[in-house]
């Protein structure tokens, strides 16, 4: 359970590719090469290393339509491992992670008989490796996901001190935390009988909080046509911050679920849970759900960490979509007509802190005037990307519906943005929008289910929240692409 | 620039690439100059961090041997044991590098006195539970030193295995986050142990009780096993202890491990698992339902190695720890977990990998293949159908999944599900019809090859694909490469060249068709690429190329404007139809394309290929046609290859002309043995002994004002053949030899030639000569571009030639009739000037070591006999003199003292000192030896 080396590359455009960081593991190279005999092949260079993963990753030689090393239809490139050919040899199993211009690269020890190649599910290294890239990923991009230069700069250079830490001999013992993440009021471990938990550098000192906000993210798919099925789909997850004294203190947080509300599905949850309810687990999206599923109350009974972990994540199939909507569009001569109407399901609440309708238009010369009316918020243009922008602000009518019409002209001869979907008529609508204390599915942890178990009464913090998440309507006078071969069958 | 700022460049440059960097130096002076450094007081302490980086990393670059690493770790453990406390950071990469080290050069393998105390040290820094001692500060340094000692125990498994009572007694004390360490490094070695007890042939209750109970030094000798051990695999033999053993105590050490796992990190705890796992599956007192406890928070993880540990358990104990419905509610997880939203692109490719190796409990194939389990039925799996809104690792992924999916469903499920399938790939052709960049293009073209790999004996569809693939081509005909990339790969794959033939053919008629304004130059060059390979299918008929071909060069201006390029690409096409079975239905048209390009195309090279093949076209029977245009090592003798390297086609000339490569050595160098007269190359103008004594130093110096004097070392080899060489290779002629250097310190070496090597003949002799800048040892790399017998070109690797420190000795260069007296007195004053300090880079060393009177007398002999100066055996004194090229000197003035032989070093240039220690070590390696520095 080691891995060989370790890599950070990064290829910003313009600029040349380079090696930020880079670590090998002698002791796990020395095993390496008794291992494999014959086969073994050895790390290359730093040198030639960020060259071979681009090849990999089909980042080279941008110029030109066709290269037979990186563009061969028989390529296996669905697996998160892949091989680099080094001098006419191949060094498998190299799993790489990619977030915007950084390329993250491991080498996970193969433990096994060289040949026939194991698989890889039967080497231990290959989750270990999978785990401390995405630790070595949060910490480098933060939950922005892309640092300014400087903060990356400065987060690679305590990258050595980090390793000394979490893999000194290239054993993985521990995942970074998510760079910023570590809290500031902690003291060391009192002592005593009880053994400190390895995740929990100290104790926490000074007044109890728990905090405890619940965020449902919600995606749709809407077509506008009886041949084709709409479809939406919730997923949550709670977020926990616990600011308590002790070891091991315990604490359980309750998510509790109206009466008929459909079963919480696939919850996963964080490693800090000391047990769980069989029946929690049972309800898989996979499954027919029949009705007769456990619907709660789902109790997480745990010892938290410092630092703000996510205790549980979910998925649920909720019977309505929180906004409908339908968008036709006419082509006629050079111009668009265009109907949209959006409809607030009466369930939801009608208090947003935004909700944005983005309207693209791919594959046309720039738009020339624009003649389109809403009955309710702004309409932004923006003629150099081709896009409407209807800021619907926090509210819906009363009504709950608001419609935009209109003809736009594509009379500029400059071409506007492409994209290989959006051909003919194919165009879609997407919507932003966050409604605070709401919940699709109804799930909910109220102040009072939260328990601590400690001597101070802590302060007890809950929120939830529903925000959109690729949540698309689609032109249904146009051809939509298939989103979900789920609900096509 | 501070010295600092300088080993920030440095640094950094060796990391970059070492062989780059020790091009300009070598590993020892780098090595010597990092561990001075080391011990400067003056340097800071992340100075020192970025110079233990380079031994953290690279041990064996630089310690290539076991008693270099020894020594380099003595160095290490002296600077551990004087950088302060306070230096923590600095304390603990030592200690890393120290390990490295170790590990690395065999030192511990070997079992090194060095080893030894390292492991003595590393074991009394593990007393201090609690931080009992060295205070709260020290801790990182203690949970280093564990995972020091768990890396020993891995590469030398075993060597804990006595110590697992003590071991135990720490991890119980252990309370704060340490105990992680403790408890990790117990568990090793707890698995190991048992494992080295599963080859023993009887166990008795009482040994496989004193595991626990051990208590003594570290076993040395455990580890003749083997280095390490792999995982236990269910794939082979599970080794197990004999049933009956009392595992009392064993169980419930197994239950605290388990019971405390919740503390450890979600990484360290399911590499406790996996150890767990493999003890119980040795034991068999040990019940797998000791696992119970944990199942239900493994099955709800959210971690990525947790779910891997827990497959892992499924894969061992099957259904002795997992039910039927275990199993399919696992698998379910899986599925769920393959596509769930919050988790990472990788980790669901990882599970969907699981997926297709899920360890079931009544396997129907155990080949290690990928292969669907029973349970996973296209409902269940219908979550994971592939989209165009994937991104493309996923969408192959599942696309390769559910292919396979389908194949094993039932009738009415699977029509449906293949019907889908199809529609995604024509959705995907769709988008890279309307535009797509590069990336949909390949990936596009990669989910047809899945499709095709599972479906392609439906025909229906597989004729749709076809229709819509030419169909694409008539207006994207850049596609041509991925086409023609496909088509061989589903060739080469399904070996069925019933589908490829038809997209050939329909490729062909889109061609054909394509009104003649599109067949502009650019275009022509797509479309040529793909005749040139419909032409090289037997069943397609090439009527209707030639026709086009000769169409386009008579109603264009392609003759007039006469580009190579295009020429040739025509001219390939010609190339494969003249190997085409039904040539003589198309004969005529051929010949006339061939006359009408050798006549009318404005380049002369390609008439004079169209001449040539109209010429074998109209002279040859067919077979003797293709014959001659056969390509590869088969086609017999020179003569005959040396036509079809002519052929039209730039990769065939090439390939045709190219110089093979040899697989294996098939030469060597060997060096002769005998000492050989080593002198310098030229000689000097006689030095009159008579002259005054004070001059002669400096007109020694002299001699080498003359450009070249002295600076030149001649090597002796014979050229043989490698033991192993083809018969092919027996007689070899008009050999070129090549040197490249591995560094710089030596002026390029000329090519040197050799008329044969004959494997019956005496080998002959190569005298290669070496012109140092400095003069270190050195490796050269050598190859050889010969002819064979047959008249083929190779080129070939000879091994390696290692040039080492005594091979560059020269003796004094003075004239062979200056006497002794002369010599002696060179000697005297160079040494005067050497411990003088002039030049600056002199230096003077002492070396000692002890030996008896005869052996004294027969080391001078064998080692000093052509650069002693004075030999004074009967006062025990000896003088020595090596001249080393282009103009250092080492001088030796060794004297027999009572109880050891004293070795007085000095040279004009230090850097040579590490490697007349070597020397002198490796020489007086078996009397006891003590070296100095002066």
């Amino acid at each position: 359970m080691s891995i060989r080396a370790l890599w950070v590359v990064s290829h910003e455009k313009g600029e040349s590719v380079k090696v930020r960081f880079s670590r090998r593991f002698p002791t796990v190279e020395f095993r390496a090469k008794s291992l494999a005999g014959a086969q073994y092949v050895s790390v290359p260079e730093d040198r030639v290393v960020p060259q071979l993963l681009l090849t990999e990753l089909g980042l080279v030689d941008a110029d030109k339509p066709y290269v037979d090393a990186r563009d061969d239809c028989a390529r296996p490139h669905r697996s998160p491992a892949v091989e680099l050919c080094v001098n006419g040899r191949t060094l498998w199993p190299v799993l790489i992670v990619t977030q915007g211009a950084l390329i993250l690269a491991c080498l996970p020890l193969v433990e096994a008989a060289p040949e026939p190649r194991p698989p890889l599910p039967s080497l231990a290294s290959v989750s270990q490796g999978l785990a401390l890239l995405s630790g070595l990923q949060d910490f480098l991009c933060g939950p922005g996901g892309k640092p300014e230069p400087d903060v990356l700069a400065s987060r690679l250079a305590t990258l050595p001190s980090l390793l000394l830490q979490v893999c000194p001999l290239g054993r993985p013992l521990d995942t970074p935390s998510p760079a910023g993440s570590v809290p500031v009021a902690v003291s060391p471990s009192p002592g005593g009988a009880q053994k400190q938990p390895a995740w929990k550098a100290g104790v926490h000192r000074g007044r109890a909080v728990v905090s405890v906000a619940l965020t449902e993210k919600v995606r749709s798919m809407q077509y506008g046509k009886s041949s084709r099925q709409d479809l939406w789909d919730v997923f949550g997850m709670v977020m926990c911050k616990c600011e308590v004294e002790g070891v091991l203190p315990n604490v359980t947080v309750t998510l509790t679920l109206p009466p008929n509300g459909s079963p919480l599905l696939d919850i996963l949850v964080h490693p800090c849970v000391t047990s769980l309810d069989a029946s929690i687990l049972t309800a898989c999206s996979v499954d027919e759900n029949d009705g007769s599923a456990f619907s709660g109350p789902y109790k997480f009974p745990f010892s938290p960490p410092l630092e703000l972990f996510r205790l549980c994540s979910y998925t649920s199939q909720v019977p309505v979509p929180p906004i409908l909507g339908s968008y036709q569009l006419k082509a006629e001569e050079n111009h668009l007509k265009i109907n949209v109407v959006l409809k607030l399901h009466e369930s939801v609440k009608n208090s947003f802190e935004y909700c944005e309708a983005h309207l693209p238009f791919f594959n046309k010369n720039l738009m020339g005037s624009v003649e389109v009316k809403v009955s309710s918020g702004q309409l932004e243009v923006s003629k150099e990307k081709n896009l409407l922008v209807w800021v619907l602000g926090q509210k819906f009518p009363k009504a709950r519906e608001a419609t935009l019409e209109g003809t736009i002209h594509f009379s500029g001869t400059v071409a506007g943005p492409t994209d290989p979907l959006c051909t003919g008529l194919t165009a879609y609508i997407k919507l932003y929008f966050r409604v605070p204390d709401l919940t699709l599915s109804g799930c909910c942890v109220d102040q009072h289910s939260v328990q601590v178990y400690s001597s101070a009464k802590p302060r007890i913090v809950t929120t939830r929240e529903l925000v959109s998440s690729e949540y698309y309507i689609w032109n249904s006078t146009g051809d939509a692409p298939v989103s979900s071969g789920h609900t096509a069958l | 620039m501070t010295i600092a700022d300088l080993w920030d460049q440095r640094i950094p440059a060796f990391l970059l690439s070492p062989s780059q960097f020790l091009a300009t130096t070598t590993s020892e002076s780098f090595l010597a100059e990092l561990i001075h450094e080391l011990r400067n007081d003056k340097a800071n302490d992340q100075l020192k961090i970025l110079l233990v980086s380079v031994l953290l990393e690279h041990p064996t670059i630089l310690c290539p041997s076991t008693s270099v690493g020894e020594e380099t770790a003595l160095e290490l453990l002296s600077v551990y044991s004087h950088t302060p406390q306070k230096s923590i950071s600095l304390k603990c990469n030592i200690m890393l590098a120290i390990t490295n080290v170790i590990i690395c050069t065999s030192c511990l393998a070997t079992h090194t006195k060095m080893a030894e105390d390292w492991l003595d040290l590393l074991f009394q820094t593990i007393q201090d539970t609690n931080d009992y001692r060295c205070g709260l500060s020290q801790q990182p340094l203690r949970a280093t030193a564990c995972d020091c000692l768990r890396e020993m125990e891995t590469c030398s498994p075993g060597l804990l295995s006595q110590k697992l009572e003590a071991l135990y007694l720490l991890k119980q004390q252990e309370t704060t986050v340490l105990h992680q360490s403790y408890c990790m490094l117990y568990t090793l070695g707890l698995k190991n142990a048992i494992r080295i007890l599963t080859n023993q042939k009887d166990v008795t209750d009482l040994e496989f009780k004193s595991i626990l109970g051990g208590n003594e030094g570290f076993a040395w000798k455990s580890n003749q096993l083997g280095l390490t051990f792999l995982p236990i695999n269910m794939m082979v033999q599970v080794p197990r202890l004999p049933p009956g053993l009392d595992c009392k105590e064993l169980k419930s050490v197994m239950s605290s491990l388990l019971e405390e796992s919740y503390l450890l990190t979600p990484t360290s705890q399911s590499a406790l698992l996996r150890e767990l796992v493999e003890v119980v599956a040795m034991v068999p007192g040990l019940s797998p339902t000791l696992f119970k406890s944990q199942l239900l928070r493994l099955f709800g993880t959210a971690e990525v190695e947790l779910m891997h540990a827990t497959l892992f358990m499924k894969e061992t104990f099957t259904d002795s720890l997992f039910t039927a419905e275990d199993e399919n509610f696992l698998l379910k997880r899986l599925v769920s977990t393959a596509q769930h939203p919050l988790l990472r692109i990788p980790e669901k490719l990882f599970y969907m990998d699981c997926i297709l190796h899920f360890p079931e409990n009544r396997p129907i194939s155990s080949s290690g293949e990928e292969s669907l389990p029973v349970l996973v039925t296209p409902r269940l799996a219908a979550s994971l159908l592939p989209t165009v809104f994937n991104d493309s690792a996923t969408m192959l992924c599942r696309l390769n999944l559910l292919c396979l999916v389908y194949l094993e469903a039932d009738e009415g499920e699977e029509d449906k599900g293949i019907d889908y399938l199809f529609d995604h790939i024509m959705a995907l052709l769709k988008i890279v019809d309307g535009d797509g960049s590069r990336e949909v293009v390949v990936t596009s073209f990669r989910a047809v090859y899945i499709f095709l790999m599972h479906f392609s004996g439906m025909e229906e569809l597989s004729e749709k694909l076809i229709d819509k693939l030419c169909d694409m081509y008539s207006r994207q005909c850049r596609l041509a490469p991925n086409l023609i990339g496909l088509v061989d790969r589903i060739q080469e794959c399904l070996g069925d060249h019933v589908w490829s033939v038809k997209l050939l053919r329909g490729l062909q008629k889109c061609i054909m068709e394509m009104p003649p304004l599109q067949l502009t130059i650019h275009n022509l060059s797509w479309h040529l690429k793909v005749l040139k390979r419909v032409a090289k299918e037997g069943q397609i008929t090439q009527r209707n190329t030639i026709y086009l071909l000769l169409n386009v060069l008579i109603n264009s201006n392609l003759c007039e404007r006469g580009k190579w390029q295009v020429g040739n690409a025509v001219l390939a096409v010609c190339r494969n139809l003249l190997e085409h079975p039904s040539i003589d239905q198309v004969f005529i048209e051929l010949a006339d394309l061939l006359q009408y390009i050798s006549v009318h195309y404005d380049d002369t090279d390609i008439k004079d290929h169209a001449r040539f093949y109209y010429s074998l076209l109209t002279n040859l029977s067919w077979e003797k046609l293709t014959g001659v245009l056969a390509k590869g090592p088969d086609g017999g003798r020179a003569k005959e290859r040396s036509y079809s390297a002519t052929m039209a086609e730039s990769e065939g000339i090439a390939s045709n002309l190219t110089v093979r490569k040899t697989e294996r050595h098939v030469l060597r160098l060997v060096k002769v043995q005998e000492k050989s007269l080593q002198s310098s190359s030229e000689s000097s103008e006689s030095l009159e002994a008579t002259e005054e004594t004070k001059k002669l130093l400096e007109v020694y110096q002299e001699q080498f004002q003359v450009p070249g004097f002295g600076s030149e070392v001649t090597l002796r080899y014979n050229l043989t053949h490698a033991n192993e060489a083809d018969t092919l290779f027996n007689r070899v002629f008009t050999i070129c030899l090549h040197f490249e250097l591995k560094d710089l310190n030596y002026a390029k070496v000329s090519d040197i030639h050799v008329p044969c090597v004959f494997r019956d003949r005496k080998p002959p002799e190569v005298n290669v000569k070496l012109r140092p800048f400095q003069p270190y040892p050195t490796t050269l790399c050598v190859s050889a571009i010969f002819t064979t017998q047959d008249g083929r070109s190779w080129h070939s690797q000879l091994p390696d030639v290692s040039v080492s420190f005594p091979e560059i000795f020269l003796p004094l260069p003075l004239p062979l009739n200056a006497s002794r007296a002369c010599k002696e007195e060179v000697f005297d004053r160079i040494w005067e000037a050497a411990a003088s300090g002039s030049p600056d880079k002199s230096a003077i060393s002492l070396f000692c070591f002890k030996t008896g009177d005869e052996s004294l007398a027969d080391l001078i002999k064998t080692h000093f006999q052509g650069y002693l100066i004075t030999d004074e055996k009967s006062k025990g004194s000896w003088k020595v003199l090596f001249f080393l090229p282009p103009m250092c000197h080492v001088l030796l003035m060794i004297t027999q003292a009572e109880d050891a032989v004293q070795v007085s070093i000095a040279s004009d240039n230090w850097e040579l000192l590490p490697f007349v220690n070597s020397y002198l070590q490796n020489i007086t390696d078996h009397c006891s030896t003590t070296g100095t520095d002066g």
